[in-house]
């Protein structure tokens, strides 16, 4: 029989035990699992988002997030002059405004999107078409819902487009479609039409001002070449690729995942550990006339070390294994509730599967298992064979 | 291999000290004693003279503060441990007075295990651990746990386990302690048996029927033996 059968068979002779163990590796390693999800998971969805938008520079007045900095004046006309640049595909300027849409008792508030350029639009049509020319709108699932609207239905809303309060007159659109925007939050209400249209509920007088203009390098060029030659067009406007928006995001505001995710992952890391090494030591304890009768028999040192050491494995490795589905359940769980926090996009996620994330707590397990063996290991090792059948006949 | 003067252990003026807080303790003092093939030993003293000491240094899982011993003609002081386990594991048979059976395993593997560590094959471990088990008489008793066996019969399946690979010299320390009176008389008759096919027997134990089984009685007071009496 050798160790690791010896391990299996000393663990299925303590059942309750064995269970222990595993149960509690299991919950620790789905808490593991979660944590290296998590550290990275949020970054990895906005990545994600960014490029299934199909654009992959965007281009603003400042260092602002979109919406929220000055606007690019004569977006129409940079737009139109970056798409015909040699390493651009596409480009499309968008605009972004509050809106109220008139309906009983007290309106709907919505997010209202203007689209210029020559790029297919960054939505996806559900039903109906999309907007064409003249006073037409496309809204999202929410809005379709809360306004009973459908394609064909007429609904007048009321642009709120400045931090200035502002008395805009009623605009009437006709819905065109019911679509998907990349960014919509789980309860957001959006709209989208192109830019003259929204420009003029905006009560502007220069109708091509836009708060990003998002563009699509070529397959040959690629981002960082698109970027260069946008910025030297363009030195006035601030040019980012999807990776420079992502390093950005990752260094703004959302290191503390990451460091929150450290510091859990040490915690239930040294849980694991001392779980693991309290229920051996004190199985060894209880076994150690077996010890050294098996070392007066003549099995070496290294045998009942390697014995403990596959108690040990076996151990992590059942919990580890449980650990996973247990771990992508509660990450569905924790990933539903942080998606509650106010203007989180419902396409993004905090837990995001990668196979790196996989390997990693594989091998912070495997770590777990020998670490948590050292000690038991180490009292097996010195274990003196003749005072301990000494003690055991006396005890 | 026996050595060169034909015995299996030499021990030649022998002494464990222990290092105790309150001093050292002298526990076996200038003990000589030659194991040779065949011999049927028995050690007798009261508690604390120092018998399971010298049992223990004689089957190697200890070793001599001083003195020198010999097995096979090799310097057990010179061994390294790994060394001193393969020479148990070859050439040594223990037999414990709690039997020191794994519990998770049945009779036969108990028997198959410290066949299966000096790498027996293992249709070569299974016909021996057959073989074993029905020289103790328990064939039957073959696929039972320890939980399942009687006093006497755990003590048979440790018998057949310090058998297994056939050893030159069987160790017993107490081998009767645990057991009433006509089990410890039948254990005794199986050691007996196990003397006769060939190898030699060193029994520690302070009942006087398993004592005068044996050839050779040596009786141990503070650590020295004080009598030695060949019986006829």
């Amino acid at each position: 029989m050798n160790a690791m059968g010896f391990a299996w068979r000393s663990l299925v002779r303590q059942p309750a035990r064995a269970v222990l163990g595993v149960l509690g590796v299991a919950a620790v390693g789905a808490l593991l699992f979660d944590m290296l999800l998590l550290s990275h998971g949020l970054v990895i969805s906005m990545r994600d988002l960014l490029e299934r938008t199909g654009f992959d520079l965007r281009v603003t007045a400042t260092d602002a997030l979109p919406g929220s900095g000055p606007l690019i004046p004569d977006a129409v006309a940079a737009t139109h002059a970056i798409a015909e640049l040699p390493t651009v595909r596409s480009a499309v300027a968008l605009r972004f405004a509050d809106a109220i849409v008139d309906h009983a008792p007290r309106g709907v508030q919505a997010t209202l999107q203007g689209v210029a350029g020559s790029a297919a639009h960054p939505w996806t049509i559900l039903r109906g078409r999309d907007i064409g020319s003249g006073a037409e709108i496309v809204i999202n699932e929410n809005a379709a819902g809360r306004l009973h609207a459908a394609p064909g239905t007429r609904i007048t809303l009321r642009a709120s487009c400045s931090s200035a309060e502002q008395s805009l007159p009623p605009v009437t659109f006709t819905v065109a479609g019911i679509a998907r925007f990349p960014f919509d939050t789980p309860n957001g209400t959006t709209l989208a039409a192109s830019l003259d249209q929204v420009g003029e509920a905006c009560g502007a007088s220069d109708v091509s001002e836009a708060d990003v203009i998002m563009v699509a390098s070529t397959e040959s060029a690629g981002p960082d070449a698109a970027v260069a030659e946008v910025a030297q067009h363009f030195p006035a406007l601030r040019v980012l690729s999807n990776a420079d928006a992502v390093n950005r995001f990752e260094r703004g505001g959302f290191t503390y995942f990451r460091q929150i995710s450290t510091v859990l992952t040490t915690v239930t890391l040294a849980f694991a550990v001392l779980l693991i090494t309290v229920l051996l030591t004190v199985s060894i304890n209880q076994r150690l006339g077996e010890i050294a009768a098996l070392r007066a028999l003549g099995f070496s040192r290294w045998r009942v070390v390697a014995d403990v050491f596959c108690e040990s494995v076996l151990i992590v490795g059942g919990g580890g294994l449980l650990s996973l589905p247990l771990g992508a359940a509660l990450a569905l769980a924790l990933d539903r509730i942080l998606k509650r926090i106010p203007g989180i996009p419902a396409d993004v996620h905090f837990f995001v599967y990668q196979p790196s994330a996989l390997q990693l707590h594989l091998l912070l397990l495997a770590a777990t298992a020998v670490i948590a063996a050292l000690y038991p290991i180490r009292v097996v090792a010195r274990l003196p064979i003749a005072a301990t059948l000494r003690d055991e006949v006396v005890g | 291999m026996n050595g060169t003067n034909g015995h299996i252990v030499d021990a030649t003026r022998i002494t464990r000290v222990f290092p105790m807080p309150a001093g050292p303790v002298t526990a076996v003092a200038d003990v000589s004693l030659h194991v040779g093939r065949g011999d049927h030993i028995a050690i007798r003293g009261p508690s604390g003279c120092g018998k399971s000491t010298l049992l223990h240094m004689l089957g190697c899982v200890d070793t001599p503060t001083s003195g020198t011993l010999l097995f096979d003609g090799r310097d057990v002081a010179q061994l390294s441990d790994r060394q001193r386990s393969l020479l148990r594991l070859r050439s040594i048979g223990f037999v414990f007075q709690r039997f020191f059976l794994l519990p998770m395993l049945t009779a036969a593997e108990n028997v198959e295990l410290p066949q299966s560590e000096a790498n027996v094959a293992k249709d070569e471990r299974r016909r021996r651990t057959r073989e074993l088990l029905e020289y103790v008489g328990l064939g039957a008793r073959a696929d039972h746990r320890p939980a399942e066996l009687s006093g006497g019969e755990m003590q048979r399946v440790a018998i057949a386990r310090a058998l297994a690979n056939r050893p030159g010299l069987l160790l017993a320390d107490e081998p009767t302690g645990e057991l009433d009176r006509s089990t410890g008389a039948q254990i005794a008759a199986l050691l007996d048996r196990v003397n006769a096919d060939g190898t030699a027997l060193v029994i520690v134990t302070h009942d006087p029927s398993l004592a005068e089984r044996s050839r050779r009685v040596l009786n141990m007071r503070d650590g020295r033996i004080d009598e030695d009496r060949t019986l006829p």
